[in-house]
């Protein structure tokens, strides 16, 4: 063989190809992930896969049973609720709403949260701890707070109470970049870098970013739950998506009014919520997990 | 020691500085008429509109207005509400303990509860004892609170009846509010069968406690679980077990006190939340709290309840964060500033 190789392998598996295998080890870690990916289809298809518009109000079949129940019917998946809008569309929309508005939360919360957080990070003196500190006074500000001043200038809606969980979210990434940024800076290869001539966002970007970018989807993931579970309560305190927009939280709330006629509105909702929570939380468990092992070996 | 102190004090002050600047922004940034947002009293005619500007120092410069604004907090005027006309500061001060009550009482079978469960799985590492713990707890952790306490009031409130639905106390107990306390109230109060209402508050406690606890004990049980195996795994615990101590002295002596050390600042982060679900429960409960008293302000559009009830809440969480944060530094100086552990 002619060709020239340092290694011996043949094949030399990236590092996240290493956190692939350690992560697909973990059964729990892998139901997870194919759950997390039923919901993500349901963000981008469900258009096409519901069997009726989510906002369509039929009176003939109000508060029908769901399928599994004696009186239930199949042409109503989940049954129907109090105005006759077919439960299963409606949840299935509403995976849409909750899931997608919740990535684009994190998403905006993530980019905003690391550039502050690594100019806060390569600060140092006094204006760096004053910025820490407030920062990390103000982190500790309730989420609901943040969305009830929001909803006071802004009125109620699903944009606004999105730019408060927003809001809410960006410290704690900022927290978390700091503290990274601040450990690599006392490196030694950042120390190499700075030798060689790089300024501070070369060394951001080339140096400092590949490494944090695992930390970032581990807190991502962490940020995900919780933007899901916000973005629903504020749906159902109302102070977050209005009523027709088929949301999992309000349609929670507007099964409450029916709860003890057809208790399936409170309960396919609250599961809906439930799983979706859960699978971010395994899937970010299973990461964390795999991430560690393969840092350890 | 005071240089820490004097950190910590200063850092207070700023904070605080900061949140009060941010309350005197919203009478501007709401929708209503900044006069009506400051002091909740609608003016009935221009005569009066001005004279309030004139009392309340509107028409000057805003660093003025804002350095009045500050004088009026301390001096106790916080306003009135727009809605039901009382004066701000009685309102906040009898829905506030109610909260304190409700998060006091859940924190405590949070510890009391998450730590010892915690420490058992971390012990007792990758076995199916632990497996059990932990699955149980990623589960518990995802339910969101809301559907938790509605599930809880559907069983036990009116399926079986056990528990009563909303409230702090029968309406039958008329129980004179003294502190704000239901329970030091209840003992002081004269002419009332204090175990009978003893009994029934602790009934009407129990529901809203459990479905605000279990979420952060969750949370908890993870912490303590993932700080203890970090700890199992240090050189000085192979150096203990090579001096030949048993496993209960390396567990007290060693392992717990250094586990229970970086759960300290995440207990803070817990206390956010526990606030938040919290004020989602009360209003669940009709539970008379700071956060149902918010979200009735937020109903009505009472926009100088909202000022001041944001201000009141933030106080107490940066308080209550502060503290813990100066006590953990105090307890352990050696430890580096924004040191952080993971779940």
């Amino acid at each position: 063989m002619s060709r020239f190789s340092l290694y011996e392998d043949e094949i030399r598996p990236s590092p996240w190809q290493h956190t692939w295998r350690e992560f697909k080890s973990s059964h729990v870690a892998l139901v997870g992930l194919a759950i997390l990916l039923l919901f993500v289809f349901f963000a981008f298809f469900a258009p096409l896969v519901t069997p009726y518009d989510p906002l369509f109000q039929n009176t003939e079949s109000i508060l029908v049973a769901p399928s599994w129940h004696p009186n239930g019917s199949i042409t109503h998946l989940f049954g129907t609720d109090a105005l006759g809008r077919d439960l299963f569309s409606r949840i299935m929309y509403g995976c849409r709403v909750t899931f997608g508005t919740s990535l684009l939360v994190v998403i905006i919360a993530m980019a905003v949260g690391v550039s502050i957080g690594t100019i806060a990070g390569m600060l140092s003196g006094v204006r760096s701890s004053v910025v820490n500190h407030l920062l990390d006074a103000l982190m500790a500000i309730p989420t609901l707070l943040i969305a009830i001043i929001i909803v006071g200038i802004l009125g109620s809606g699903l944009v606004n109470s999105m730019w408060a969980i927003t809001l809410a979210l960006i410290p704690q990434f900022i927290h978390h970049t700091r503290t990274f940024v601040r450990a690599e800076m006392k490196k030694d290869y950042i120390q190499a870098s700075t030798l060689d001539g790089a300024n501070r966002l070369q060394i951001f970007y080339y140096s400092i970013l590949p490494n944090m970018i695992e930390m970032l989807v581990v807190q991502g993931t962490l940020a995900l739950s919780i933007a899901v579970i916000d973005i629903s309560a504020l749906g159902f305190l109302n102070l977050g998506a209005q009523p027709p927009l088929p949301e999992l939280g309000a349609i929670l709330a507007a099964g409450l009014d029916v709860g003890y006629l057809s208790p399936w509105n409170i309960a396919i909702p609250g599961i809906a919520i439930f799983l979706m929570v859960l699978s971010i939380t395994v899937v970010g468990d299973g990461l964390r997990s795999a991430l560690r092992k393969r840092v350890n070996r | 020691m005071i240089n820490i102190l004097l950190r910590y004090t200063i850092l207070f002050v700023l904070t605080l500085l900061a949140l009060s600047a941010l309350s005197f922004t919203l009478i501007y940034l709401f929708p209503a008429e900044p006069i009506i947002n400051l002091t909740g009293i609608t003016p009935q005619n221009s005569i009066q509109h001005d004279a309030l500007v004139r009392q309340y120092r509107l028409d000057s410069a805003y660093l003025i207005q804002f350095w009045h604004y500050l004088e009026q907090l301390f001096s106790g005027n916080w306003g009135y509400s727009l809605i039901s006309g009382q004066p701000l500061k009685e309102e906040v001060l009898t829905a506030l303990p109610a909260t304190v009550e409700l998060s006091t009482y859940a924190m405590m079978i949070v510890i009391l509860v998450g730590i010892p469960i915690g420490c058992y799985s971390g012990l007792r590492a990758y076995t199916n004892a632990d497996f059990t713990i932990n699955s149980l707890s990623v589960t518990v952790y995802s339910v969101p609170v809301f559907w938790l306490a509605v599930l809880f009031i559907l069983t036990f409130s009116l399926q079986f009846g056990w528990l009563p639905l909303s409230g702090r106390l029968n309406l039958l107990f008329d129980i004179p509010s003294q502190t704000g306390f239901l329970f030091i109230d209840i003992l002081l109060a004269d002419d009332v069968d204090t175990s009978l209402a003893m009994r029934d508050a602790f009934l009407h406690l129990i529901l809203p406690t459990l479905s605000i606890a279990c979420i952060s004990t969750a949370a908890i049980i993870r912490i303590t679980r993932r700080s203890i195996i970090d700890v199992l795994n240090k050189p000085y615990i192979t150096a203990a077990k090579a001096r030949g101590l048993s496993n209960r002295q390396i567990f007290f002596r060693h392992v717990l006190r250094n586990a229970l050390l970086p759960i300290l600042p995440l207990m803070a982060m817990q206390i956010t939340t526990l606030i938040t679900n919290a004020m989602i429960v009360e209003t669940l409960f009709s539970w008379p709290g700071i956060g149902n008293w918010l979200i009735q302000a937020i109903y009505q559009r009472d926009y100088s309840a909202l000022r001041i009830g944001m201000l009141a809440v933030s106080t107490l969480v940066v308080i209550i964060t502060i503290s813990i944060d100066l006590f953990n530094r105090l307890i352990d100086p050696s430890r580096e500033k924004f040191e952080s552990v993971t779940i």
